[in-house]
């Protein structure tokens, strides 16, 4: 069996990398190919890197079942000053994924909530528990003045 | 789109042996650019342009993938009421933000969906339907975040690369006849991708410790870890798993590692009970790819009489079955529980003409292919309805989502819908009973709450909230006397017993439990 892996292996790599690549770049369907091979495999690094801020999105990253996703997070939203009860206000699939920590989600909901109450002060706190009993805690500003956890 | 391969006018006898690795590079990129006519060709890569498979594994996979991606879609259609609640929507793509699917367009969407992978289960208009269906299913998944799950994501990345793969028969093919695709070698790529990356997602401390999975396995399979070799040992076998997978399941030679290797790893996660819906059911099938081409020939060898029986059904002509057809799909529309089942069967009707006027133009002949698949495609609807709890749910979660958020109109609609559909379900009754009260129609509300006290004669919430209301309305004495029949019924009930207490010492009724909504849907 390690023989025929072998002649496999070679076979991708007879051309050469970069013969190899000019030649699937050369047809419609090597450029398919290219496509999905080199996006499927740099995509997932946009999640390793310092630019990305929300370590609770694991879109595009191949990070299912990770320790990531067993963050909990309590998502307290308050308008000037009393507590909002999310779940009057957005359908609850919204509110589990508040809870998930997802800042892009959130961030959206600051800003439906003040485009909803206008001259409001509509905040967000964000506490997440990790799995190694750290705690973080994110946002707690007026999300209409700065809109970002 | 697929590309048929060239063959020449008189048929080559093939070879009655598995599909192997070609042993020469292909001479000729698939299709020539005009700039070639003037510099030397570019040798295609075999390592994709010379993979072949048996057609008896390609038609297998073809059956299983896309059957199971049709009874998912139909399974799908319970999520349909989150989509635009609350006019709220968040979308993967920016650019899709004003064109995300509502309710509607979800539940639309995925009953197309379901019907459109029948038919291409069935091999009919494959080259057509499977990018249609792409497209459908991207818009569905791209179109939300409510959708976030990763299978959903390799689902829209697979069904993208399947647009390419040749699902139709090739002429006079024998299971064991090799058909070449690249866009079969580049599934099993995007797998090895996957599960590359799923690795290295795993190569942290919490996971090696085995204190992720022990926050998600359950059941009878965690006891079987606990008992016997421990949750860090299977955390480390899972990553070395999938390290192994990402090696070889692109590998036909190491197919015979891989084959047994992920199907074990994806029956373990079936039986872990983790909340993944149909995924691990969905990556078993795809491993019909992974499995040896010979089991696969060996098994059309056996099941010879059946397809001939299925070839000589589709291949009978004549209008009669495209007209039978076309009653099928009114009848099922009927019978469908879905909300537009019966404007979406039509709209399938229009499919199958679109069809049939593709195959008059062709000049192949009015087969009985598409119409026999697609009256396959609308019982499944059937099937899925009458056997599973969708239609049930959609119309549960549509009313309490609406409840929640304050449209009350929506909810009553919702709730009516749900007791033409289950009129016997106190369930139905009971919120509806909320609903009419909550908009003033106290008379028609209790009226409900009685029906469901009738139906569930053992739970205190109608009669707690009949209590509530009486309270409310001034009748303080007759409130007392439906919360002591709530405490009656069930003793058990906290909310029943404060109520009555409030109620005997003169306060004001207590806000009702959240817990009481349990019409909620868990996402």
């Amino acid at each position: 069996m390690l023989r025929r892996v072998n002649r496999v292996l070679q076979r991708l790599l007879e051309l050469g990398p970069v013969a190899h690549v000019r030649a699937l770049a050369s047809s419609w369907h090597g450029r398919v190919i290219l496509l999905v091979v080199v996006g499927g495999l740099a995509l997932p690094i946009h999640y390793y890197m310092p630019a990305h801020r929300d370590p609770h999105d694991e879109r595009y990253a191949w990070r299912m079942f990770s320790p990531m996703r067993m963050a909990k997070c309590d998502a307290k939203v308050t308008k000037n000053g009393a507590p909002l009860d999310p779940y009057t206000e957005f359908h609850e699939a919204w509110v589990t994924l508040a809870k998930r920590g997802r800042f892009h989600v959130i961030e959206r909901m600051g800003e439906h909530l003040c485009a909803k109450y206008p001259h409001t002060d509509i905040t967000f706190d964000l506490t997440c528990k990790y799995l190694d009993d750290t705690t973080e805690h994110y946002g707690g500003f007026n999300m209409c003045t700065v809109p970002y956890l | 789109m697929a590309k048929k391969k060239q063959r020449s006018s008189k048929p080559r006898p093939r070879p009655a042996t598995p599909a192997v690795e070609p042993a020469t590079p292909v001479d000729a990129a698939p299709k020539k650019s005009k700039r070639s006519a003037r510099v030397a060709p570019v040798r295609a890569p075999a390592f994709w342009f010379g993979f072949e498979v048996a057609w008896a594994k390609l038609a297998t996979a073809r059956v299983v993938m896309f059957a199971l991606l049709a009874i998912d879609a139909l399974l799908q259609i319970r999520h349909a009421p989150r989509y635009g609640a609350g006019d709220f929507n968040v979308a993967h793509l920016p650019f899709l933000d004003g064109a995300a699917p509502g309710r509607t367009g979800y539940e639309v969407g995925q009953l197309l969906l379901a019907y459109l992978f029948v038919l291409a289960a069935l091999g009919v208009a494959t080259r057509v339907i499977v990018p249609v269906s792409a497209a459908i299913y991207a818009w569905l998944y791209f179109g939300s975040h409510l959708d976030s799950y990763q299978h959903h994501y390799l689902v829209a990345l697979l069904l993208g690369i399947a647009s390419f793969v040749p699902w139709a028969r090739p002429a006079r093919a024998e299971p064991s006849t090799p058909v070449r695709s690249w866009a079969v070698r580049l599934l099993l790529v995007q797998l090895g991708i996957m599960y590359l990356w799923a690795a290295i997602s795993k190569m942290d401390p919490l996971w090696l410790d085995g204190r992720t999975l022990g926050a998600q396995l359950g059941g009878s399979l965690r006891s079987l870890v606990d008992s016997t070799v421990g949750l860090k040992v299977v955390a480390v076998l899972v990553l070395v798993v999938e390290l192994v997978l990402a090696a070889t399941v692109w590998l036909r030679p190491a197919w015979r590692v891989a084959a047994p290797l992920g199907i074990l790893f994806h029956a373990g996660i079936l039986v872990a009970d983790l909340e993944i819906g149909l995924f691990a059911v969905l990556m078993l099938g795809l491993y019909v790819l992974v499995v040896p081409d010979r089991v696969w020939i060996a098994l059309a060898r056996t099941e010879k009489a059946a397809m001939q029986l299925v070839q000589r059904l589709a291949g009978r002509r004549g209008g009669v079955a495209w007209i039978a057809a076309v009653a099928a799909a009114i009848a099922v529309g009927i019978l469908s529980r879905f909300e537009h089942g019966l404007a979406v069967a039509l709209a399938s009707c229009a499919i199958l003409a679109a069809i049939a006027v593709a195959v008059w133009w062709r000049g192949t002949g009015m087969s009985s292919a598409a119409p026999l698949a697609h009256v396959c495609a609308l019982l499944l609807w059937l099937v899925v309805d009458r056997a599973s709890t969708v239609a049930y749910d959609y119309y549960r979660f549509w009313g309490s989502s609406q409840r929640r958020l304050g449209d009350h109109g929506q909810a009553e609609r919702a709730y009516r819908k749900l007791i033409d559909l289950a009129p016997d379900d106190a369930l139905g009754h009971y919120q509806l009973g909320r609903v009419l009260i909550a908009t003033r129609r106290a008379a028609d509300g209790i009226a409900e709450l009685r029906t469901a006290q009738t139906l569930e004669p053992a739970r205190a919430r109608a009669f707690v909230e009949e209590a509530r209301w009486l309270a409310l309305d001034g009748k303080r004495t007759e409130a007392i006397e439906r919360a002591k029949e709530a405490v009656r019924v069930e003793p058990s009930s906290a909310e029943a017993r404060q109520l009555l207490q409030a109620l005997t010492s003169n306060k004001r009724p207590p806000k009702p439990v959240a817990s009481r909504d349990d019409d909620a849907e868990s996402p």
